[in-house]
């Protein structure tokens, strides 16, 4: 009977060779679009740095030589790279599961607060110390992450919000923490004049730093790396990954197919919060902030520029490596713009810049697939 | 038949591409005041994209549009009322939360008549045979009901030209005739040019003056009614002689037809056990209306359970039951004689039941994934030994589901949005029924589809039925459940409404189930 039903067109040969070389055209296309949306942005950079009365080519030296080729530097981009990365690992992991977390610069915090409680009071073998407190930081964002969770599946709360204002929250318990000798606070004789600031961690409690050519920087680094190669790897191949995955696209088929909102956004939500509660022990227990102490506003928005990492990197963990160490190089970079003439914000400035000529390309992409898949909708109707 | 009056609205020469699918190419249409004409195509053949254009919701890559004589652009659905063309849409637009006079009244400017409108309301109503309470809630009214607001919303601007897009889909038989004898009133008394757009080849003969058939974006056919008959009509529609049963059911040839060929079915084995039970179930929705009420059928081990009914009345609830997507507040689902727990993420699948939901992009498949992806989403273990996704083993099993259910696509790596909507059913399918389903569950499963994807989904359900699985089918569309199912249950106002198997079939008495509680006004 097939010969008089109306079968649907076979793909052939010629079609599928024309799809082929469509994407090739496509790839071309997406490079392009790149270096354009880049191109773009470092003219404007440029122009705002000759209204400023600078010299563009002054400021990007100077931002290269602060980032990697002055003697050390590249070290202490590592180093502020790790976190960034650890954040944006995190990020990722939620976003994928449909989920909207922009509060890691307080869950960050309040990870950097659970670690410093614990590694200042822990006693015992120092390594056993740096597992410890980085684990109370995984509890603590997870912790701060899960309330925000929590608020929206038992509650309707809509995490965008709730994440957000809880970072505010975040930063006053820390700092009610920080006046406090019972909780955060270092004991009176160790902190000089200054107020606000936390005992110091021991220096066998402390995360153990590499020295290469010259750089220094924490062995947290490996850490994030390793944890980057995990999460691409659980997402695209693992049972769990895929059912985040589902969850994410489809939330009505996940739950047909056995994948349970509740149980899977919360534990993305979780996990979301341990990166970044991570991120904020490593910070502590790593060297490069802080001077291995607590103090108000430790976070100094490395939850904020992970966030934008995970953006920019568009959800791929291994794409978010390279971002990381690029974001982290702006902001080392901008310690050496004070020799230019140039008002350091202007990174800022560069930064948004640049995050917009990322994130341009993208969304153009996304504009024309929908309009495609629109399009082939409408086709069939 | 009457004398063609001369032309209300004219379509010369319209074209319009979408991407490389040339949805309209050349079409010419002239409507006649007087008279009915009836649009006939499959899905995308074109005729609502047509209809669109006559209101302004595409503009026509070449072509125009003729209006007494004037050529003239019409660029939205206001400027097309300002013209005098209004049509009434296959999915309504009214406001649940309002009364029938105050949707019928939204839209207009000035002050605001209460009393004027109400009265006016029941002007239209009486004149045009459409009985209604205009103080009526019309979240409260069957669908129906709401057709007929919009039929008034449409009227009460006094429009020269009025199109009617699949108009019966939400109607009883009884009420499409009713909407037949009032279009009539329409064209004969006051002269307006209705074209009525419909793939159902025996409303189109039964209602129209003249038919213009269209295929694949062109008109293939111009016939006045009286001279046409159904084979030849179906013929030219489908580009083929229709001889098969379901594919006649699929066009609406014939409810009579399907219905009295009767004697190939078997009666069934006395020892068919019940597979799905569902007890006294009660669902409410968010707002505390009664979804589902003290529903209860049985699906035995073999056999095709139709629920039939007019479309809004529980269908959807019932499909998301069985889903796992809805709670309920009363009674129980059972697969086997175990109570399956309701509401909780994949229980009704973990139980055996396969769903082709209503709603694909819904509740089927992930657009975003690939199809081997969608093949494995329930059941992501038999590709991943100790938790890792074996790709090799996955591209493996889901070309030969490619294989096995003839889908067409570039691979088991291509995204399934690429796919064509029946490609994308037969994804659906093919994973239900890999995973050796005890209970098969097809809501509206040949909504969209063309006649060759129709006549697929058809076969399948047999299929599953022949190889013992308790096939229950959703459907609004009665053809489709008389051609395919062995018993039939009416769901009317989220409750079974009445019973009957093929062999004792009544269609009046179907006819009068489905329109359940509105018998009564069904009376003139």
């Amino acid at each position: 009977m097939t010969d008089i039903v109306a079968q649907p067109a076979e793909n052939s040969p010629d079609e599928i060779l024309a799809a082929t070389r469509g994407r090739h055209l496509v790839i071309g296309e997406v490079v392009g679009l790149y270096v354009l949306s880049i191109a773009a942005a470092l003219v404007l950079a440029g122009l705002l740095v000759a209204v400023t009365g600078g010299s563009a080519a002054d400021v990007f030296n100077a931002l290269l030589d602060g980032s990697v080729r002055n003697p050390g530097r590249w070290g202490l981009t590592l180093g502020a790279a790790a976190p960034l990365l650890l954040v944006a690992l995190g990020t990722i992991v939620n976003s994928r599961a449909g989920l909207v977390n922009i509060g890691q610069e307080g869950q960050l915090l309040i990870g950097a607060a659970f670690a410093t409680y614990v590694g200042v009071r822990l006693p015992g073998p120092g390594p056993i110390v740096v597992v410890a407190l980085c684990g109370a930081g995984i509890v603590g964002g997870a912790l701060w992450a899960g309330i925000a969770g929590g608020l929206r599946y038992w509650r309707g709360v809509p995490e965008v919000l709730s994440t957000l204002l809880m970072v505010i929250i975040a930063a006053q318990a820390v700092g009610y923490g920080l006046k406090n000798e019972g909780l955060l606070l270092s004991a009176a004789g160790n902190r000089a004049n200054r107020n606000q600031v936390s005992e110091q961690l021991a220096s066998d409690t402390r995360i153990p730093r590499l020295t290469w050519f010259g750089n220094e920087f924490p062995t947290t680094v490996f850490l994030a790396i390793a944890l980057a190669a995990l999460v691409a790897f659980a997402l695209a191949r693992t049972i769990p990954g895929f059912r985040l995955r589902m969850l994410g696209q489809n939330p009505r088929t996940a739950q047909r197919a056995g994948v349970g909102a509740t149980r899977y956004g919360m534990g993305s939500m979780l996990i979301s919060g341990g990166f970044a509660g991570l991120a904020g022990a490593t910070m502590l227990a790593g060297g490069d902030f802080g001077n291995y102490q607590l103090v108000p506003g430790f976070s100094t928005n490395i939850g904020w520029t992970g966030l934008l990492v995970a953006l920019v990197a568009r959800e791929r963990a291994v794409a978010a490596i390279a971002v990381a160490f690029t974001f982290a190089g702006l902001r080392t970079g901008s310690g050496f713009l004070a020799a230019t003439g140039v008002e350091r914000k202007i990174t800022d400035v560069v930064q948004a810049l640049l995050v917009l000529a990322l994130l341009i390309p993208p969304a153009v992409l996304y504009i024309r697939e929908r309009r495609r898949a629109l399009n082939a909708a409408k086709e069939r109707v | 038949m009457q004398t063609p009056g001369p032309a209300a609205v004219e379509l010369v020469d319209i074209t319009k591409r979408f991407g490389r699918v040339v949805a309209c190419d050349g079409v010419d249409l002239a409507l006649q005041r007087g008279r009915i004409h009836g649009i006939l195509g499959e899905n995308g053949a074109g005729k609502s994209t047509l209809m669109k254009v006559l209101i302004g919701l595409v503009h026509p890559d070449r072509g125009e549009v003729i209006i007494d004589g004037q050529s003239v652009t019409i660029t939205d659905p206001i400027d097309a009322a300002g013209k005098g063309i209004g049509m009434v849409h296959q999915h309504f637009s009214v406001v649940d939360a309002l009364t029938v006079w105050e949707n019928i009244a939204l839209g207009d400017v000035g002050r605001l008549d209460p009393a004027a409108v109400r009265d006016r309301v029941g002007d239209l109503s009486r004149h045009y045979g459409l009985a209604i309470e205009p103080d009526a809630r019309v979240g409260d009214l069957p669908a129906g009901m709401r057709q007929r607001v919009e039929i008034l919303k449409c009227l009460r601007r006094d429009p020269h030209v009025v199109v009617f897009d699949e108009p019966t889909s939400v109607l009883t038989p009884a009420e499409s005739e009713q909407l037949f004898d009032a279009l009539r009133r329409v064209v004969d008394e006051e002269g307006r040019a209705v074209a009525l757009v419909s793939h159902k080849l025996e409303e189109i003969r039964h209602a129209t003056d003249t038919i213009t058939i269209m295929r694949q974006g062109s008109v293939v056919e111009r016939i006045a009614t009286a001279d046409s008959d159904a084979a030849s009509l179906a013929r030219a529609m489908v580009g083929r002689w229709v001889s098969l049963r379901t594919e006649r059911a699929a066009l609406g040839l014939g409810i009579e037809e399907a219905a009295t060929v009767d004697d190939d079915v078997d009666d069934e084995p006395a020892d068919a056990r019940d597979v799905l039970e569902l007890v006294g179930v009660s669902a409410r929705g968010g707002d505390g209306r009664v979804l589902l009420d003290d529903l209860s059928f049985e699906v035995r081990a073999g056999e095709i359970l139709g629920v039939a009914g007019v479309e809004g009345n529980g269908q959807r609830e019932l499909g998301d039951l069985l889903s796992s997507l809805a709670p309920i507040s009363a009674g129980e689902v059972r697969v086997d004689g175990r109570p399956v727990r309701c509401g909780v993420a994949g229980a009704m699948s973990r139980a055996g039941i396969a769903v082709v939901p209503e709603d694909r992009h819904d509740s089927g498949c992930v657009l975003e994934m690939t199809v081997a992806e969608n093949l494995f989403l329930a059941e992501p273990e038999r590709i991943a030994p100790r938790g890792v996704i074996d790709r090799r083993r996955m591209n493996d099993a889901a070309i030969e589901l490619i294989e096995r259910f003839a889908i067409s696509c570039e691979g088991p790596d291509s995204p399934l949005w690429s796919l064509s909507g029946g490609n994308q059913q037969r994804v659906v399918l093919a994973r239900e029924l890999s995973h050796e389903p005890k209970v098969l569950i097809a809501a509206q499963p040949t909504r969209g589809l063309d006649v060759g994807a129709i006549e697929y989904m058809s076969d399948q359900l047999r299929l599953a039925a022949e190889t013992g699985v308790a096939v229950l089918l959703i459907s609004t569309e009665l053809e489709e459940i008389l051609d395919l199912a062995d018993r039939i249950v009416v769901l009317s106002r989220g409750r079974v409404a009445g019973e009957m198997t093929r062999r004792d079939l009544d269609l009046e008495r179907l006819g009068l189930l489905m329109g359940g509680a509105d018998v009564s006004e069904l009376a003139p």
